[in-house]
């Protein structure tokens, strides 16, 4: 049960202003949507969560204590285009790298972690020969198996039809059943945020964050003072 | 000798096509050349020179690259004439006599002891990089950017990349060449690659098929009289119409 909290988190691509002053709090147990346009910062914010990179200015708490030495507690699930889906790997070996890291390696974590996305008749099978959506519920076995408490999903969704996109958020909100903290980020608008206990809408700096029906309701007053970067 | 080379740089091969760095391999190949000719001149053990030289060829092309992401093809391939210009140059500026025919193309018929243990140190450290950094390196090959979200270090484990396919190329010198090395890199390595279920075994599988390209090769030189650096680079290039079948 963890609460990662942001506080001022400014991060810059050389002169390029990526984010700007963002804060934010994702509490366990929550699924949270992640939404802006190409160029938002959201992968950005992604990896500064998960601290693969340090923030110009700002803070992250996990609960009371800074991310540095808490880090093992967050994954981050990348974006499929970062994926050499060519490598000669099988599914149970792809999902075992979650552990890479840690000094017990367990084949029943493997095994917990693709039944938990349902994946566990396609251990033996080649990645590149499942489905899309075969092979996101691979990658998001893949970060369950890294046992953290806070999981940031990369555009889990993207490239995949209506019905994987439906069973991957069913997937996301049984680990927020579970207790987790779920932070997914998404290109879907509309009627597709439902789905989440909380919105972030992000353009370089937080635009609205807050229920699904707060968000859509301030993102049309945005809209209506001429900012039409989302919806 | 031919063998080993066959077995080794296949299985090397196979690492760095599931890497993408082949082309940086192409690089090493070539970059190798200044640093042997100097470790001659001065009278080092050239392969040293090479290994070294070949290192600091793709760390300059990786240092440049970062700045032209979008060209890194390009300043790979610059950095490639480049290095192999000055080896080239070194030759008679620093007034010494070197076969640069037997470095690019090798000269099998006429390797010898110290080259058979050059190659079986390379085995060696291949060998130990792969028992200490398997489950790292196939992290880093599948998904770099969560290999590093994990907290490993991808540019450690890129410069052993470097540093094996180096001892590789310089090991591989006087059976095929530096410039002939890259097709035993290559062609058996695809076959090997094909469905296979991991690494490792893709590794195995490549090296079955070098062993098989390379003493092929050899015995068909030792049939016409021909060098067998050339014939083996033309049997992989052959190899790839099976493959094309095969796909």
């Amino acid at each position: 049960m963890t609460n990662l909290i942001a506080r001022g988190l400014s991060f810059s691509y050389g002169k390029e202003l990526a984010l700007n002053d963002v804060s934010l709090e994702l509490k366990s147990g929550t699924l949270t949507a992640l939404v802006g346009p190409n160029g938002a910062g959201k992968s950005t914010l992604l990896r500064l969560l998960q601290g693969q990179s340090l923030p110009e200015q700002g803070d992250i708490f996990l609960d009371q204590n800074p991310l540095g030495t808490h880090r093992h507690q967050v994954a981050l699930m990348p974006q499929r285009s970062s994926i050499n889906w060519n490598f000669p790997i099988t599914v149970e070996a792809l999902v075992s790298l979650g552990q890479v890291k840690s000094a017990k390696r367990s084949c029943c974590d493997t095994e917990a972690s693709l039944q938990r996305v349902g994946l566990s008749a396609l251990a033996k099978k080649r990645l590149d020969s499942l489905s899309g959506g075969q092979q996101q519920r691979a990658l998001l076995a893949k970060t369950l198996s890294q046992k953290a408490s806070v999981f940031l999903l990369d555009e889990p969704c993207a490239a995949l039809d209506p019905p994987s996109r439906a069973q991957f958020l069913r997937l996301a909100r049984q680990l927020a059943q579970a207790g987790l903290t779920v932070l997914v980020s998404s290109h879907d608008w509309g009627k597709a945020l439902n789905a989440y206990d909380k919105v972030i809408t992000l353009d370089k700096t937080v635009l609205a964050f807050g229920t699904p029906e707060d968000v859509q309701s301030k993102l049309q007053l945005i809209n209506s003072m001429g900012n039409h970067c989302c919806g | 000798m031919a063998l080993l080379v066959g077995m080794l740089c296949p299985a090397t091969g196979a690492l760095l096509i599931t890497h993408r760095r082949l082309l940086q391999a192409n690089l090493t190949s070539h970059a190798v050349v200044p640093g042997i000719v100097l470790g001659l001149a001065i009278g080092l053990d050239p392969a040293f020179g090479g290994v070294l030289s070949g290192l600091i060829g793709v760390l300059v092309a990786e240092r440049l690259s970062l700045k032209r992401n979008a060209e890194n093809e390009a300043v790979i391939n610059t950095v490639l004439a480049g290095t192999l210009g000055l080896g080239v140059l070194l030759i008679p500026l620093l007034e010494i006599r070197v076969d640069l025919e037997s470095i690019l193309f090798g000269d099998l018929l006429a390797v010898g002891g110290i080259d058979l243990m050059r190659i079986c140190l390379a085995a060696i450290v291949l060998l130990l990089v792969l028992k200490t950094s398997y489950q790292k390196l196939v992290y880093l090959g599948l998904d770099p950017d969560g290999a590093a979200a994990s907290g490993l270090r991808i540019s450690s484990l890129r410069l052993v990349l470097g540093f094996v396919t180096a001892i590789v190329v310089v090991s591989s010198m006087a059976a095929v060449g530096v410039v002939l090395v890259i097709g035993l890199l290559s062609a058996p390595a695809l076959f090997g690659l094909y469905q296979a279920p991991s690494l490792y075994s893709a590794m195995i599988r490549s090296a079955g098929f070098g062993i098989l390209f390379s003493s092929i090769g050899f015995l068909l030189a030792i049939a016409f009289n021909l060098s067998p650096g050339p014939l083996i680079a033309c049997l992989c290039l052959l190899s790839l119409l099976v493959l094309g079948r095969f796909n």
